[in-house]
């Protein structure tokens, strides 16, 4: 019996979905109904807010609304003893808004991954390493060919040549690069500062690391780094800052001033930068400067990047982090024991990739900027008011001008009344007040999807 | 700025395995040393993957019929009722299912059993989540449970006890009996088993894998880790799962999307053609395997290494050095590379119960025997030159050994 034919689409798609549209969910057969989804994220809300309620209660109510709807007659189980840490873990914003998507056939705008495939020579390149045979663990750290591919697309962007075999670590998406390199490089109590809102997992890891977190928030209308309070914040107890440029969810890009700003309370406190520069290659307006590059910052540096925003295949998990070698090692040791190696033909063909021609940059440049103003120009015309955005593939806009108290409410009715899904950006924030006007859109779609749903939210939302 | 390295991560050191390693690789020695295959996998599945990227499964992705697959197979071959929608994480392999597993239950302080010898991972994933690993030996020669050690090991911080069967580096797999020593024990102090069970096709003789979740007020507590590395012969996809308690498994999910947030796309729909794989495939892995183990044992016994313990299971066997052999298991392993050219693993960074113990731990040597027919063929026609040769033996002609 061979499932790969009926189980292709591991999810039913709704009619009136595009048909690119993917499911986005891991757990599409959960369909809550809107005042239980509404529940469960307020609880999540709490749980992020420092004036937290109980750790193990909220926990538990997330678990209870979750499994509840798919087995209403089940004994509840005896309480388990999951981890202290797991306060901060809860099931994503991300989920509980596709889930609520799906249920409503809503265009989702939300999730930021294409609903688009990558180029054919990268998924050929692929296809000829697993028959080439290159299936087996590879390397801890990467492929060789990887890291080479990655130490001279490096050079080409930053100026800057890195040892591949001591200064490159390839790991299972960005995601697990910033993982390792919090789980190697922060103790607990260490205190990290970070710029809200910033992408969940940040602040989640720095938790399962036991760090102390601070946030200096970036506000509205160009998000830009408040110097006086950055200044406050650091001291010599500081031991590493993160930032993530091109940013999500906002579009920012870190000017040179802020950079510099930003480099120079590094190296007199001494502390650690980790760069998170997944959209590096998706930048509009500026040009991507790379913190390892400003003069004196490349000894106290994690860059972390991946294959999948550049070239449109998030599924395949390929990510890296570059850093000089007293600080590869801690990336490396917590690495190997969170996956101990990478996907072996996706390394191949990642290299292939990278490898690519300056025209597939600058066609991607194109293609994106052409969406992104599809977009921009329809939020406009829809009513809201739409921060500029110089790289990602997101969009900030606020939409108090419909008259919601909030972001999860705001998005709630986007999906109900309007069918378009948007990431509601308050749990991106230590402080989700902070978020409460924002909306997040994401143009990493087909251009029909996106004329679609600029059509259902000019014609369908109302302002107050 | 080596200050700036985290307690935990300073506290891992590279072993003086990783150094023979880098010799093994200089003198191009043939690799019996690590658990993965020189074969090709299986055509249908390489077949299955290309199809997946070409089609555009390219995307993040959950592939949900992996988890309804293995929950129907675990029921028919384990009796276990788990339920597909609630009880699973898919993760980039077993090991970072062990990985979330754990920092999902363990807290500082907790404590972690893990029968010794013991792959070396376990150790350093339950320190990164500042947990305590405590060591319970099995008692050579048969690596046998000893309850009496098992049930002292316990303390009131125990949380969790970690079980690999088929058992990696001995190939014991644990019999019923002690699998019921395990489970009273785990339901008297109420505490946690995290099972690793990737060999789990990989049984020989009469040996059957039980799965220690199917045992009576077990399901409950046990939380099941496995992939598809070793049963399909693909450890460079990094496709596995753990399988637990629905409140369990949500906890082990959000920990997962954290740490990597979803398992290579195309592998997991190619894993869905493995997993359906017919009887027909595992009884010839089985086969041929057994075939592999009987071969290699052949080529250890006539070198003159003693089989103290025929492999139950896995695709490594642990041989012991014979007494008469005045010879540590680095000696023999370095020398075994440079004379020979074959690479194998000194037993002693399996064992971690009282250092230097002179008894046993430097005695054993892993060989992996996951390899083509060439390679076993040429591996011992190498050896078999090397015991003709009256050099071998000498303490004079040994090289020094690495540390």
């Amino acid at each position: 019996m061979n499932l790969a034919g009926t189980l292709a689409t591991p999810t039913p798609t709704p009619a009136t979905a595009p048909r690119h549209e993917m499911p986005l969910n891991p757990f599409s057969s959960y369909f809550l109904r809107s005042s239980s989804l509404r529940r469960s994220l307020l609880a999540s809300l709490r749980k992020v807010s420092p004036a937290a309620v109980s750790p193990m209660a909220s926990a538990s109510t997330v678990a209870a609304a979750e499994n509840g709807a798919a087995k209403p007659a089940e004994k509840q189980p005896p309480p388990v003893q999951v981890a202290k840490r797991l306060e901060k873990f809860k099931t994503t914003i991300f989920t509980q808004m596709s889930m609520l998507a799906i249920k409503h056939g809503a265009i989702n705008l939300g999730q930021g991954f294409p609903n688009f495939d990558g180029p054919e020579f990268v998924k050929e390149a692929a296809i000829q390493a697993i028959n080439a045979g290159k299936n087996q663990y590879a390397r801890g750290y990467g492929v060789p060919e990887l890291n080479s591919a990655i130490a001279e697309r490096f050079l080409k962007d930053s100026g800057l040549q890195v040892d591949p075999e001591k200064e490159v670590t390839v790991t299972s998406g960005c995601t697990e690069a910033i993982a390792a390199t919090i789980l190697g490089l922060i103790n607990p109590g260490d205190e990290v500062i970070l710029f809200a809102p910033f992408y969940d997992s940040y602040e989640a890891t720095l938790s399962m690391a036991g760090a102390n977190v601070k946030a200096i928030t970036l506000r509205p209308p160009d998000f830009s780094v408040p110097f006086e309070e950055l200044k406050a914040a650091v001291s010599k107890n500081t031991r590493a800052i993160m930032i993530n440029t091109p940013h999500n969810p906002t579009g920012k890009m870190f000017t040179r001033e802020e950079l510099e700003f930003i480099a120079a309370l590094c190296k007199e406190n001494d502390v650690l930068l980790f760069s998170d520069e997944v959209y590096d290659k998706l930048v509009f307006e500026a040009d991507h400067i790379s913190m390892a590059s400003i003069p004196g910052m490349y000894e106290r540096t994690v860059t972390l990047n991946s294959l999948g925003k550049t070239f449109s295949l998030t599924g395949w998990k390929i990510g890296w982090a570059i850093a000089p070698p007293h600080l590869t090692w801690g990336v490396r040791q917590a690495h190997s024991f969170l996956t101990f190696a990478t996907c072996t033909p996706m390394q191949a063909a990642a290299a292939a990739a990278l490898r690519a021609p300056d025209s597939y940059y600058e066609e991607l440049r194109r293609d994106y900027g052409a969406k992104k103003a599809l977009l921009v120009n329809g939020l406009k015309d829809a009513g809201f008011i739409v921060y500029p955005s110089s790289g990602t593939y997101f969009v900030m806009v606020d939409h108090t001008p419909f008259g919601f108290d909030n972001d999860i409410e705001f998005c709630e009715y986007l999906i109900r009344e309007v069918g378009v899904v948007a990431i509601p950006p308050s749990v991106f924030y230590l402080n989700p007040e902070d978020g409460k006007k924002l909306v997040r859109f994401t143009f990493c779609k087909d251009d029909d999807t996106l004329i679609a749903a600029v059509e259902r939210m000019k014609t369908k939302l109302r302002k107050k | 700025m080596e200050a700036k390295l985290s307690e935990a991560s300073r506290r891992v050191t590279p072993s003086p395995i990783q150094e023979l390693s880098k010799l093994s690789q200089r003198v191009g020695a043939i690799n019996l040393a690590e658990g993965f295959p020189d074969f090709p996998a299986p055509a249908h599945l390489k077949a299955a993957a290309a199809a997946a990227i070409a089609a555009d499964h390219n995307q993040y992705r959950h592939v949900q019929g992996i988890c309804d697959i293995l929950a129907e197979t675990m029921r028919r071959d384990h009796g276990l009722d788990v339920d597909p929608l609630t009880d699973f994480a898919i993760c980039c392999g077993q090991s970072e299912a062990f990985s979330a597993a754990i920092f999902a239950i363990i807290d500082q302080g907790d404590e972690v059993l893990i029968f010794d010898p013991a792959f070396e991972t376990y150790q350093t994933c339950i320190e990164l989540a500042r947990g305590v690993p405590v060591y319970v030996p099995l008692d050579p020669p048969s690596w046998t449970l000893n309850e009496d050690k098992f049930l002292k090991s316990f303390t009131n911080r125990t949380k969790a006890v970690v079980l690999n069967s088929p058992h990696n580096p001995t190939g014991k797999v644990f019999g019923k009996e002690e699998l019921l020593i395990i489970a009273q024990a785990c339901k008297k102090m109420d505490c946690f088993v995290i099972t690793d069970e990737v060999y789990e096709y990989i049984t020989y003789d009469e040996n059957k894998h039980i799965s220690l979740a199917s045992l009576p007020g077990m399901q409950d507590r046990t939380i099941i880790t496995s992939s598809l590395s070793k049963t399909y012969s693909v450890t460079g996809w990094r496709i596995g799962w753990a399988c637990a308690p629905a409140n369990i498994a949500s906890a082990i999910r959000n920990i997962h999307v954290k740490l990597t947030d979803s398992a290579p796309a195309p592998f997991q729909e190619a894993a869905l053609v493995a997993l359906t794989s017919t009887p027909d495939f595992y009884s010839s892995l089985k086969k041929d395997y057994t075939v592999r183990r009987d071969y290699i044992l052949q080529t250890l016994t006539d070198f003159g290494l003693r089989i103290s313990f025929k492999p139950q299971g896995s695709i490594f066997v642990f041989a012991e050095i014979s007494r008469s052999w005045q010879l540590s298991d680095m000696d023999f392993v370095t020398n075994l590379i440079t004379s020979a050219g074959v690479a194998a693993v000194p037993g002693r960074g399996f064992f971690h119960t009282g250092t230097d113990d002179p008894s046993y731990h430097h005695r054993y040597v892993r060989f992996a025997f996951c390899k083509s027919d060439d390679t076993l063929k040429a591996a011992a026609q190498r050896m078999q030159k090397l015991a003709g040769s009256e050099a071998w033996m000498r303490p004079d002609v040994l090289t020094r050994p690495h540390h």
